[in-house]
């Protein structure tokens, strides 16, 4: 069948896109709109003296000008993180208050403090300025380290020395003792860049307030439409759940950023009710820059000990994260259970220990961005084997291939097991694609071009379909993170598949359909796909994590299941058979081994007009189900990245990047490829041109795409994308997750082929034409010293 | 309030604007037309390309006041019904993910395949990336996209 | 960054550190000022409009005399809010020596932005400070001597 499982179906969604048909959230303007501006902190820290409205509520075609106090007032709740994370002297973590509209304190350049409701939006936002908002300011914190030291600026009263947790995971005392039994240590600081996500579409919102209903509606920018109903109702108190309909429609683009229920959010719904109209609010670059969660921002020292046949003996990591001044969503689980459980690595490392302290800091705050966790340790992981490698005098394959795991399932000593896997036949695969045996003679070639060629691996593992809702509950989550799945078969025949994952650039509405075509034997136009709208699908926790394959299908699958057992047994009564013989075949229900059958529309039809049915039965053909898996899924790979340096300028290209991933099952190769692309992209993009940075005042001085750099066509390759997969025997599909794995596994590949070109180890990123030729240089002093 | 007097997508369209509107919001908010996004504040995502007299600009660096007698295409406008070759390319080649960037994405393409082709130059994929130096996309990593200009060269 | 700069003025300190002192002076030397009254001895209120990058802003501030050593030197310190762009905070220290064709006024300056002036602006802050810094000298200079001789000329 062409439009299976497997095959490359073209995607259905595309047509809106291509032709500007596409509805996103800015898209939508209701009756009665209105527009919102935020009044946001200039400073990085200060009390809030005196808000002035007078001169903005003066102004034509301005509705109300609304602050904190009216909105902690109107009983609207602290914004919430969502997983408890606990330090390790058993003290809950430390988490200070966060308003939508800070009241007493900013802690942020952005904190908003007021907002503007206005006729048009370039009102609103004149208004806004003529807000005068008087600060006292305070010392500032902008750095996670710093904010460590005895003296800090104090962020949050409830976190004392702006520690907000001290957590550990391993046994301390079996790293140490490797450690010390090894014969070789490789040691390292490894700082991982602090990115924002910058999907392109910006975030916005549209709130809608229907006094008549006492009933609210939102459209926003959200990966998870259902998690933002949850969270509004249940913490914020907006409004309870079944008087909000929250509707992600078109999304531009998440990779984490749109996870969350942010300040904008939240107020948009009160100001709506507060000035009884449709609020409506959206970012501009700038203030996206400041409002998205960033990603990332570790800074750890690291240590891994070899035996004198190259083995690892120990491995002991400390991390500093910073979380900026307020705990986003999941912010508290990112460097803890995303990131520490994975500093195995594809390796069978005994004797870990990884310790990680959470800090406040003056800066935006910090949550999940595509792969949240895992690119953070995958880097580490990658660059302590390379630069141990290279002191050991071994290949990087040969070092990592000593090390790899074989046996599955595998238990680490960080709480993972991990299920399946065939870690040598990606390195295989990557390394005969990258063709790495006639790289000696390409180094030499482009030496006589005066460039400097490097070779750099990575091999990651990560650990996606998150998550298992006992497992996650257990260490602190506050929700469950299963998915929900709703399949109707129509009266004639055609099938509606309702899901609570959320598409935003990833195709569901041809990979979902994919697995129902096949299943049924139905042709794909007659199957639609329903997401992103709490009106329609009873519910879901929607798209991260690399879940939507793996969690999501399969809710779907298990609501096929049920499918499938009705149409069963309404074909065995009507065909006079055994359910047992019954096969779906061709478009049809049959009797297997006989002529008998039944069309696929004829048993919707006889569902519903139940003239016909078994004893007992409802008529109805509409079966939902609740998927929760049982373990994460550890999709797995190597890349390997071949660059060029000019010596003279740091100026590196990438010439060639391979990727050998291990997906599971891949429903549609087209789409993996793609994501595989984008992520590769984004990880580039970390490797070498992203960085947020923030000045000693916690000013944020790379908020325009004309300093924070993002990569564009000319920085990139085409990319060389393979798979050998293992099949995941956790879910009914076998699927892993395919949407993170590029950003988590190219950034070490792109560093460990700069710096294995330049001769130098100590390498951090972006890895900027200045920084790679300061390394060379220092390199080239080095050795001239020598 | 200026009066311009312009084409869009074949219309013809008056309107009073302001002496600030932009090209942008102009075409978002006063004529509805929507497959032209805002993705930055400072020309540099190419999310709102369009072609002002066959040549693609930024609307959200053109003022609507400036374009008395202009012709405009969005998006919307590219193709008389059907798909134009480019839009079909992008489909075909998987040059999209999210969409957002995807209009501006495909006006430049076709505005760079109509320069090249203009000047008898051939569009290499080299020479495609260098070209959509003013388009950043954030979910492709560009792979398909060069993949489908290249393709709707060959079909234009 | 310090920004540090020389003036000769063809005037007796004296003079030179009245003007210094001097509303009306100040407010025609500074530039973009549209505002400035004295509040007391030693602080004034000032509106100044400036671009900065690609941000516009009106900023509204306090102007503060410190350090003051009749007639030789003191603090000249500003700090205005933007509105929405943020802020701005800037000073001099200004120092007058005797010489024999006048005074040398000597100054070292700085600056800072804040809010979206940061996001936006901070790579040309610097620039656009030394600019500001010395275009304010300069019109001091002039307002004492008068356009000198060289520049009439190339102006005619």
């Amino acid at each position: 069948m062409t439009t299976g499982i497997g095959a490359r179906v073209k995607r259905r969604e595309d047509k809106r896109f291509i032709t500007g048909k596409g509805k996103y959230t800015d898209d939508v303007r209701t009756e009665n709109q209105a527009y919102a501006a935020f009044v946001r902190s200039p400073v990085a820290h200060a009390n809030v003296k005196s808000i002035d409205k007078s001169a903005a509520l003066e102004m034509d075609g301005v509705i109300d000008v609304l602050d904190g106090h009216q909105l902690t007032g109107d009983g609207i709740g602290n914004i919430i993180c969502g997983w408890a994370v606990t330090s390790k002297d058993g003290s809950p973590m430390n988490m200070g208050a966060w308003s939508a509209l800070a009241t007493q304190k900013v802690r942020y350049v952005g904190d908003a403090v007021a907002v503007v409701i206005a006729e048009t939006q370039q009102l609103a936002r004149l208004a806004a300025e003529a807000v005068d908002v008087e600060y006292e300011e305070l010392p500032v914190v902008a750095f996670a380290d710093k904010a460590l030291k005895d003296g800090a600026p104090q962020i949050h009263e409830e976190a004392p020395g702006n520690l907000i947790y001290d957590w550990e995971i391993g046994d301390a005392a079996k790293a140490d003792a490797g450690l010390a039994e090894a014969v070789h240590v490789t040691e390292m600081e490894i700082t991982n860049n602090r990115l924002s996500p910058n999907p392109m579409e910006p975030r916005s919102a549209v709130a809608t307030y229907d006094e008549a209903e006492d009933h609210y509606t939102l459209y926003t920018t959200s990966q998870n439409p259902h998690v933002a109903r949850l969270v509004l109702s249940a913490f914020y108190n907006v409004a309870p759940e079944h008087k909000l309909r929250v509707i992600a429609p078109d999304v531009g683009g998440g990779f984490g950023a749109k996870i969350y229920i942010y300040p904008e959010e939240i107020t948009c719904l009160w100001a709506s009710m507060k000035t009884n109209r449709s609020v409506k609010w959206t970012a501009d670059r700038s203030e996206a820059f400041v409002t998205d969660a960033h990603g990332r921002d570790h800074i750890s020292t690291a240590k891994m000990g070899f035996d004198a046949d190259g083995r690892i003996t120990g491995f002991k990591v400390d991390t500093i994260a910073n979380l900026g001044a307020y705990m986003s969503l999941f912010s508290s689980s990112v460097p803890t259970y995303l990131y520490a459980t994975l500093l195995s690595g594809q390796y069978d490392i005994q004797n870990l220990h990884a310790n990680v302290r959470a800090v406040y800091t003056n800066t935006v705050p910090v949550d999940a961005y595509r792969g949240a966790g895992r690119p953070e340790a995958c880097y580490l992981v990658e660059r302590m084997m390379e630069t141990a490698a290279r002191e050991l005098g071994m290949k990087p394959a040969e070092l990592r291939a000593k090390n790899f795991i074989r046996e599955f399932p595998h238990e680490t000593p960080v709480i993972m097991t991990y299920d399946s896997g065939d870690f040598d036949a990606n390195l295989a695969q990557a390394e005969e694609a990258a063709d790495v045996n006639g790289f000696p003679a390409r180094r030499e070639e482009a030496a006589k071009r005066g460039k400097l060629r490097g070779l750099g691996y990575s091999c990651y593992i990560e650990a996606c379909g998150i998550a298992p809702s006992a497992a996650v509950g257990g260490l602190g989550a506050g929700v469950g993170l299963w998915e929900s799945a709703e399949v109707r078969v129509n009266p004639v025949g055609t099938i509606e598949i309702l899901t609570g994952s959320h598409s935003h650039g990833q195709g569901h509405e041809t990979t979902f359909a994919q697995i129902v075509a096949e299943r049924f034997d139905q042709p794909i136009e007659n199957i639609s796909i329903v997401h992103g709208d709490t009106d329609k699908v009873q519910f879901g926790m929607g798209t991260y994590g690399s879940r939507s394959g793996a969690v999501g299908m399969s809710a779907i699958v298990k609501a096929m299941d049920k499918v499938e057992a009705k149409v069963r047994k309404i074909a065995a009564h009507q065909l006079e058979a055994s359910e047992d013989d019954i096969v779906i075949e061709g478009g049809e229900v049959k009797v297997a081994g006989t002529d008998k059958a039944l069309g696929w529309h004829e048993i919707g039809l006889a569902a519903y007009t139940a003239h016909n049915l078994p004893p007992d039965m409802e008529p109805g053909l509409k079966e939902s189900a609740f998927y929760d898996p049982s373990n994460f899924t550890f999709p797995a790979g190597t890349y390997i990245c071949e660059v060029e340096v000019d010596p003279d300028t740091g100026t590196t290209e990438i010439v060639q990047f391979t990727a050998s991933d291990d997906f599971g099952t891949i429903i549609n190769p087209m789409i993996v490829e793609g994501q595989v692309h984008g992520g590769i992209a984004q990880g580039v993009g970390q490797a070498m041109l992203e960085q947020v940075i923030y000045d000693e005042d916690g000013q944020l001085i790379t908020g325009s795409y004309m300093d924070y750099t993002m990569p564009r066509a000319a920085d990139l390759p085409n990319f060389s994308v393979h798979h050998a997969s293992t099949v995941c025997p956790g879910n009914p599909l076998g699927m892993k997750g395919c949407g993170e794995a590029g950003a988590i596994g190219s950034p070490p590949a792109v560093i460990n082929a700069i710096t294995d070109a330049i001769g130098n180890n100590d390498l951090a990123m972006p890895a900027t034409p200045q920084n790679v030729w300061r390394a060379y240089q220092a390199a080239s002093a080095k050795q001239a010293a020598e | 309030m200026t009066k311009v007097s312009l084409t869009v997508n074949g219309k013809p369209v008056a309107r009073d604007v302001a002496g600030g509107t932009l090209l942008s919001e102009f075409l978002r908010e006063d004529l509805r037309l929507t497959g032209t996004h805002i993705g930055c504040d400072t020309s540099q995502c190419g999310a709102c390309v369009v072609h002002v007299n066959g040549k693609a600009v930024k609307a959200c660096t053109t003022l609507a006041a400036s374009l008395e007698g202009a012709d405009v295409t969005t998006i919307e406008g590219l193709a008389n019904g059907g798909l134009h070759p480019m839009q079909e390319a992008f489909k075909e080649h998987h040059g999209l993910q999210c969409g957002f960037c995807t209009p501006g994405m495909i006006m430049s393409g076709v505005d760079m395949v109509t320069r090249y082709k203009a000047e008898g130059r051939e569009l290499t994929q080299e020479a495609i990336r260098h070209e959509l130096e003013g388009n950043i996309c954030r979910c492709t990593g560009y792979h398909n996209i060069v993949k489908a200009v290249e393709d709707a060269a060959s079909k234009m | 960054m310090d920004m540090t700069g020389e003036h000769i003025i063809a005037a007796p300190r004296e003079e030179v550190w009245a003007a210094l002192n001097d509303v009306d002076v100040l407010r025609a030397c500074i530039p973009g000022c549209e505002e400035l009254e004295k509040t007391s001895d030693t602080t004034m209120e000032a509106v100044v409009k400036q671009k900065i990058g690609p941000v516009k802003a009106t900023f509204k501030g306090a102007v503060e005399l410190e350090n003051i050593d009749a007639p030789k030197s003191y603090t000249i310190r500003g700090e205005g809010q933007g509105g929405v762009a943020g802020f701005a905070k800037g000073g001099a220290d200004v120092s007058l020596e005797e010489v024999p064709e006048g005074t040398k006024l000597s100054y070292t300056a700085k600056a800072q932005v804040g809010g979206k002036l940061a996001r936006l602006g901070s790579r040309l802050i610097d620039a656009t400070a030394k600019k500001l810094a010395a275009k304010f000298f300069d019109n001091f200079q002039k307002h004492l001597n008068g356009p000198d001789a060289s520049e009439e000329e190339a102006a005619g």
